[in-house]
């Protein structure tokens, strides 16, 4: 029994001593990444994963800052305690000025500890419109849902003329933003919320939901969900006698869900990007991307590219001064920048960390996706 | 570095109170609860809500906390006094469930699966506990404050009588011990003092979220005070140790794959839970010969 | 018609819990193991089937017989090798509890470290539902599940009242050291008590998978279902077990509708909380001693 007693200092103390010789080594500049590795949003995290990648590549390529740029990931599966320990592990551990973070719970709760650390926190893909007032630490390269909505309504309404709206909504916070934003403007789109049902992020059997939305009767099918549960959502919905008219957010972007048979004719909102433009930056992304991955990017590739892109050009603007590459430096950077050259065209931030974005409506077809309208140019 | 050996060191800190005060109904009581999580979230809410709210002074939110949990343990307190063994496992299991269900959709007290943010430092005598590194002192008190209070009390004829009535219930009431105060009472006080773990924890991170107080935690406690040792008052420390290092002893593993991390302490620890069970039922520190049979 | 869609979905869900409450009923009665593992049972019949039938693309009468196989082997290893020797020793129930918590946790993270621990589901067009009425939808699925467990059911009672074995499996229950002196061997037909329990787990655990769909904890949902339908239903019956699993489908069904999607499963909870406080020998349980 005593040689446990014995054993657990050394354990630990061997592990110190594995870790400050692995933090020695490393001379590169550091960035985490706080992204789903695994678990049911696993996909999100490769797409984001891959956009940053290349950004990271460009950077290193060109050597805009002198040393190498490193990306640090850290699993969240996209679960808000998850995301803390990774943050926690990304600031204490690997010191990094610079954080990538993604969905909405996870954002919200990683937050804190980057207001309270000074560590800048980019999100890319998280949509709830809490999002913009999470601190001067936190911004957002991704327009949040109240834009997303604003673009789905005057096509579903007015051009489509489907007026009633049935919402299925994931119960946390980024459903809970879609339901608030919802709320207030359909009535004002001249539409109408039939009726919202909120459902746990980890139910998968909807033949009972399926018979409350056919009762209700509605035109469209509105559902604010993410992942492998919104692909169950569709699928069940279809296999349940639903035919409506199913709309959603930008989450409908993966593969998962374009690839999925039942979702064909679904219609969803993302950024407007132009893929064919002749801006350089756009261009060089579209083309190395396409030609690694033989497909076409998304705006959540674009957006992880932004994000890593925006540190390299702040990053390279203090060391041209001179200056430490920290949280506080990096921000105020940002606001004496006055606009970014990103994939898309010029960024302007606004003062709450937020940018504006033209928006599209896709639909999916079951051969790559067709845009079916453009708002806000 | 330091301060992820510090940041360990407080988590250790926090799953040992939890480990000593779960022991204390299992190893001590027979009562095998499977829900010690809810009252660890229970407690950290609580403290949240008081810090947020009312004040956060450590000697207020700490005590109501306390009482809060005191409370809601009669729940847990009124099947131990109907049913024992395998039903009051099943009980406990459904309580862990109810729990967690109530955690997710009491959005106005635990916000849901957004959970709580931005909770404020705690503040000790009007020093506001910011820096992490700081927070160990106070954890390793707590720590040092409920294994007295839980030593003092196995020793005293208080211990001696749970012990009784795990052994033989029947004899125990024969014996005019009053079977049902005893145990809910030390429901109460294990519940109570596990609020204290909660709302440390609460303080510590600055946002707490029910994945933190699922049947996967209440496991993970039972893992510690099981391998640990129960009935014994060493035990649990060296459990929750164990079990507590061997994340950071899995990451360092370079051939290991790191989103697997947690997957493979799992299995560790459950692999732990099997091997002991068939030659060494007294976990690590417990004694090698037979346990008393209930 | 609400009303009768929802029911109709409660006895599709109820059928498959009715068969995982009838296995860990039958295991639990006769052997008192408190066999937490039955989940892991579930989780390895189901995921064999998925492998074999959806990702290894072989033909679907192959991989339910590799699934059978698997719960069999799985169920009999365990109880000759992890709970006899806790037994030989020891045996308290917590001793033999702990070991098979121990074995859910290593399964169910291997199974997630394997395939992953998203949702995976079986495609088939089983799950299309027909229209049978205006506003009722049935899959073939919910058809097939209650002719399942009607059959299982059936088979299962009459084995139990009309075979040699099956009526020592009872004996067993009642008293393990008579049923020596008979001359009959207790391990050998805790052996088979474990065997037929797991396989009852498999038409459960092929059918989820095509329908809901699965994930790697999935086994501790099953668990808590076999749990609380053998109380509710009474320790020893297995008529009550199959009953309450019908019952607690139902349940929670309408509770899916009247009182939202996040209550329905603490709603089966707070009824095994109220029958353990109440009642806790269930329906038609014997009388718990106190």
């Amino acid at each position: 029994m005593a040689w446990i007693l014995k054993l657990v200092p050394r354990l630990v103390l061997g592990a110190a001593g594995i870790s400050v010789a692995t933090a020695v080594l490393a001379a590169d500049i550091t960035i985490g990444a706080a992204f789903p590795l695994s678990g049911p949003n696993a996909s999100y995290g490769d797409i984001f994963g891959s956009g940053a990648n290349l950004a990271r590549d460009h950077i290193n390529e060109d050597n805009l800052l002198g040393d190498k740029l490193r990306i640090q990931y850290e699993d969240t599966q996209a679960l808000p305690q998850q995301g803390v320990i990774s943050m926690n592990k990304l600031v204490n551990v690997a010191r990094v000025p610079y954080v990538l973070s993604a969905f909405t719970g996870v954002s919200k709760a990683i937050s804190t500890a980057a207001a309270r650390t000074k560590t800048v926190a980019v999100n890319g893909g998280g949509v709830g419109p809490d999002l913009a007032s999470l601190g001067a630490y936190f911004w957002n390269v991704i327009p949040l849902a109240t834009d997303e909505v604003k673009a789905i309504l005057p096509y579903l309404i007015k051009e489509k003329n489907l007026k009633k709206f049935v919402l299925i909504y994931v119960d946390d916070p980024l459903g809970e933003g879609i339901r608030k934003e919802l709320e207030t403007s359909l009535p004002k789109a001249g539409g109408e919320l039939a009726e919202s049902l909120s459902v746990p992020a980890t139910m998968q059997q909807f033949a009972g939901i399926a018979a409350r939305v056919r009762a209700a009767n509605p035109d469209v099918i509105y559902i604010a969900s993410y992942g492998s549960q919104q692909s169950q959502m569709i699928k069940q919905f279809r296999d349940n006698g639903i035919k409506q008219q199913i709309a959603s957010y930008s989450a409908f972007s993966i593969p998962e869900t374009n690839a999925l048979p039942q979702a064909k004719g679904a219609v969803y909102t993302t950024q407007n990007i132009d893929w064919k433009s002749a801006d350089p930056v756009t261009k060089r992304f579209v083309d190395d991307y396409q030609s690694k991955y033989n497909k076409l990017p998304s705006a959540y590739i674009a957006n992880y590219y932004n994000a890593v892109r925006l540190f390299g050009l702040l990053a390279s603007e203090l060391k041209k001064k001179g200056e430490a590459i920290t949280g506080e430096n990096l921000l105020r950077q940002r606001n004496e920048t006055k606009s970014f050259d990103l994939v898309g065209g010029k960024v302007t931030f606004a003062e709450n960390g937020t940018v504006i974005s033209p928006m599209q409506v896709n639909e999916i077809d079951g051969a790559g996706g067709k845009v079916v309208s453009v708002t806000g140019k | 570095m330091l301060a992820y050996i510090l940041n360990l060191a407080t988590l250790i800190c926090i799953n040992a109170v939890l480990a000593l005060t779960l022991n204390f109904i299992m190893g001590y009581a027979g009562i095998f609860s499977m829900a010690h999580a809810i009252f660890f979230g229970l407690g950290a809410y609580t403290a949240a809500y008081v810090a947020m709210h009312l004040s956060v002074s450590i000697f207020l939110t700490i005590p109501i906390a306390m009482c809060v949990c005191a409370l809601v343990s009669l729940v847990l307190a009124l099947p131990a006094l109907r049913v024992r063994g395998e039903y009051f496992v099943a009980a406990s299991l459904g309580l862990q469930v109810i729990g967690v269900t109530v955690f997710s959709e009491w959005k106005f007290f635990t916000g849901g699966i957004g959970g709580v943010i931005g909770i404020p430092a705690a503040s000790v005598f009007g020093f506001d506990v910011i820096d992490p590194a700081q927070f160990l002192l106070p954890a390793f008190i707590s720590l040092i404050v409920v294994a007295t209070i839980i030593t003092i009390l196995s020793r005293s004829s208080f211990g001696r009588n749970l012990q009784a009535i795990r052994d033989s219930e029947s004899a125990a009431y024969a014996m005019g011990k009053n079977v049902a105060v005893i145990k809910t009472l030390s429901v109460v006080i294990s519940s109570a003092l596990s609020a204290i773990a909660g709302a440390l924890y609460a303080f510590y991170n600055g946002f707490i979220n029910v994945e933190s107080f699922t049947l996967d935690t209440s496991v993970l406690l039972m893992a510690m005070v099981i391998i640990g040792g129960t009935g014994t008052l060493v035990g649990p420390l060296v459990g929750a140790v164990i079990l507590m290092v061997l994340p950071s002893v899995f990451s360092y593993m370079w051939f290991l794959p790191q989103t697997e991390i947690g997957a493979i302490q799992q299995i560790a620890y459950g692999t732990a839970m099997v091997l002991l069970m068939i030659f060494r039922p007294g976990g690590l520190i417990g004694s090698s010969g037979k346990q008393a049979k209930s | 018609m609400l009303v009768v869609q929802l029911f109709i979905n409660g006895i599709q869900s109820g059928a498959l819990y009715a068969l995982i409450a009838v296995g860990f009923s039958l295991i639990f009665g006769c052997t008192r193991i408190f066999h937490f593992a039955h989940g892991a049972t579930f989780t390895i019949a189901a995921y064999i089937f998925y492998y074999l039938y959806s990702m290894a693309q072989f033909h679907w009468v192959l991989a339910v017989l590799a699934s059978t196989i698997g719960a069999i082997i799985f169920g009999v290893v365990l109880d000759r090798w992890i709970y006899a020797p806790i037994q030989r020793h020891e045996g308290s129930f917590f001793t033999v509890f702990v070991a098979s918590l121990g074995i859910g946790i290593i399964v169910q993270n291997l199974i997630g470290m394997i395939f992953g621990r998203g949702f995976v589901s079986v495609a088939t067009p089983l799950s299309e539902s027909v229209e049978l009425m205006p506003g009722l939808f049935v899959a073939p699925l919910s058809g097939l599940a209650i002719i399942c467990m009607l059959v299982f059911f059936f088979a299962l009672q009459v084995f139990l009242n009309r075979t040699h074995i099956g009526i020592a499996m009872r004996a067993l229950s009642e008293n393990p050291a008579l049923v020596r002196i008979y001359g009959l061997n207790p391990r050998h037909l805790s052996t088979m008590v474990f065997a037929i329990g797991s396989v009852l787990v498999v038409p459960a655990a092929i059918l989820t998978g095509a329908g809901s769909g699965l994930n790697p904890a999935i086994a501790h949902h099953v668990m808590l279902i076999s749990l609380a339908a053998t109380i509710v239903g009474g320790v020893g019956s297995m008529k009550g077990a199959a009953l309450a699993g019908m019952l607690l489908g139902i349940t929670e069904n309408f509770a899916l509708i009247y009182l939202g999607p996040q209550w329905s499963e603490a709603v089966t909870f707070v009824v095994l909380f109220l029958f353990i406080l109440l009642r806790p020998s269930g329906f038609f349980g014997r009388a718990i001693a106190n």
